[in-house]
């Protein structure tokens, strides 16, 4: 039986129908009239995957939300919530995302001002019984504190943290402050 | 009896050594005796020639289902939605991306890669309906899947199926040297089904890339990690979460069944006709009732089947 092995140069489809037509290959495979019925959306040719040089950075865009901004001041002030993630029920609303909707619910009523905004959405989750540990305030004294009078690079790495949107446990929080502790005692 | 053990020669293709125990599930027909192009020795002559009457029958069986855009109604089988319930449109993270799939990529959500759903479900479709056209036809599928998690799922899958799988490691020349280490009349596959692209390193299946030097059209579940240039109707989607891999499984087996069974339907209504004598061809109908056995099918080709069937 005849046939062509070279993947690289066309796809199945034009190999195939060209030894057809040459007249080399006597018998038409099965799926050829398949094919030609219903031909796929690309025409499924051999590429060389090549590398991107410079500059050149791929066309896909970051999935961002409005309901971000918000998630990341929630994170931020109060760490992790804390109500584990179910993620085998599709229909699991975190304490995270009760805050973001009864924020943008507070929103609507007419509030402009964000921090009052924040405020509010706090006092109105702990009325409905949502526990709420603030695990930032702890974290803005210590590091208000040592900024007076610490080294540049521990300063930025204070700064870094706090910054950071990532919840950090509180465990790993008291490692942080020990060393730099240490640091601006020997400075001393 | 050579189709027998060749099918038996086909499936013991992953042992290496020992006894040549079938590790692949058997399927329950036999009838896989029609000679095609791919044996690799002369046909035999059928002993019975078949009469002039049933060839016009058999054309017109293979050709019927190819004028409806939808034959086997496989659109009924899945939504957007029950993609998204099972997970599929989790891709890897943005530093494992194939630069090929990134047209099939909605978008990336803290450096995970979302695979676009609509496109996923068009790519879906036709896949679907292509091994269902093979199956219609007698055409050998072969599952593949390098994933250990979901070997016994895929290998039952294809028992279910009446079909083939080969989830273990897939020596050299299984395709290209068939006749060496397979035997010398083998049928090879007409279709290969990938569940997962890649084998156990990270790299693209050897299956992928000699399917295509075998003129073999094939169809495949692409993460956002594989490169689905050479896979002739590639779905780009989840092939590691649990769901996901099962919702494939489950749509691959209903389709095949489904098309089988309406290859089954059509011979019979084909046969009555025959039987009735070949004056009264022209004018049977088009569906018999037995055929509404799956719902949804009536609408589709009633309408159109009244023109296509002119008197010869």
């Amino acid at each position: 039986m005849a046939g062509s092995r070279l993947q690289t140069v066309g796809s199945v489809f034009s190999r195939t129908r060209d030894l057809l037509r040459a007249g080399v290959l006597k018998e038409k495979p099965l799926w050829f009239d398949i094919y030609n019925a219903f031909p796929p959306l690309r025409e499924p040719v051999f590429r060389r995957p090549r590398l991107r040089y410079g500059k050149a950075k791929a066309a896909i865009q970051d999935i961002l939300y409005p309901e971000d901004r918000i998630r990341a001041k929630f994170y931020l002030a109060y760490g992790s919530g804390q109500k584990a993630f179910d993620l085998f029920n599709p229909n699991f609303k975190s304490t995270c995302q009760q805050f973001v909707e009864k924020y943008i619910e507070l929103q609507k009523l007419g509030e402009t001002d964000e921090e009052k905004l924040f405020v509010e959405t706090g006092k109105a989750l702990l009325a409905e019984g949502v526990i709420l540990r603030r695990v930032g305030e702890a974290r803005t004294q210590k590091a208000g504190s040592h900024v007076s009078w610490e080294s540049e690079p521990s300063a930025v790495k204070s700064q870094t943290v706090l910054e950071n949107n990532k919840p950090l446990p509180e465990a790993l929080q008291g490692q942080h402050m020990e060393p730099s502790e240490e640091q601006s005692k020997a400075l001393k | 009896m050579a189709p027998a053990a060749s099918v038996s020669r086909l499936l013991g293709a992953g042992v290496c050594a020992g006894p040549l125990r079938p590790r692949l599930l058997q399927s329950a027909t036999p009838g896989r005796a029609r000679p095609s192009g791919r044996t690799l020795a002369s046909a035999a002559t059928p002993a019975v020639r078949e009469p002039e009457g049933s060839i016009d029958l058999n054309d017109r069986i293979l050709n019927e289902p190819l004028k409806h855009s939808d034959f086997f109604n496989v659109k009924e089988l899945f939504s957007v939605r029950s993609l998204f319930d099972a997970r599929v449109h989790l891709g890897h993270k943005a530093g494992c991306r194939h630069r090929f799939m990134e047209p099939y990529i909605f978008g990336s959500r803290l450096d995970q890669d979302i695979i676009d759903l609509e496109q996923t479900a068009a790519h879906l479709r036709l896949a679907l309906n292509f091994t269902a056209h093979v199956a219609y036809r007698k055409g050998i599928i072969l599952f593949v899947g390098r994933n250990r998690q979901f070997s016994h799922l895929i290998e039952t899958t294809a028992r279910d199926c009446g079909e083939y799988a080969h989830t273990r490691y897939f020596k050299g020349g299984l395709l290209t040297n068939a006749p060496l280490l397979l035997g010398p009349k083998v049928r090879l596959p007409d279709l290969i089904i990938f569940l997962h692209t890649l084998n156990n390193v990270f790299e693209p299946h050897v299956a992928v890339r000699d399917a295509a030097k075998m003129q073999i059209p094939t169809v495949g579940v692409v993460d956002t990690n594989c490169n689905p240039c050479l896979i002739t109707y590639p779905v780009p989607g989840n092939d590691d979460s649990p769901p996901s891999v099962h919702l494939f499984c489950r749509l691959f087996q209903t389709i095949i069944n489904r098309a089988k069974q309406k290859r089954r339907h059509m011979e019979a209504l084909y046969r009555l006709q025959g039987q009735e004598g070949p004056g009264a061809r022209g004018g049977g109908p088009a569906h018999p009732p037995s055929l509404g056995a799956y719902p949804g099918d009536r609408s589709s080709p009633l309408p159109e089947e009244s023109g296509s069937h002119a008197c010869p």
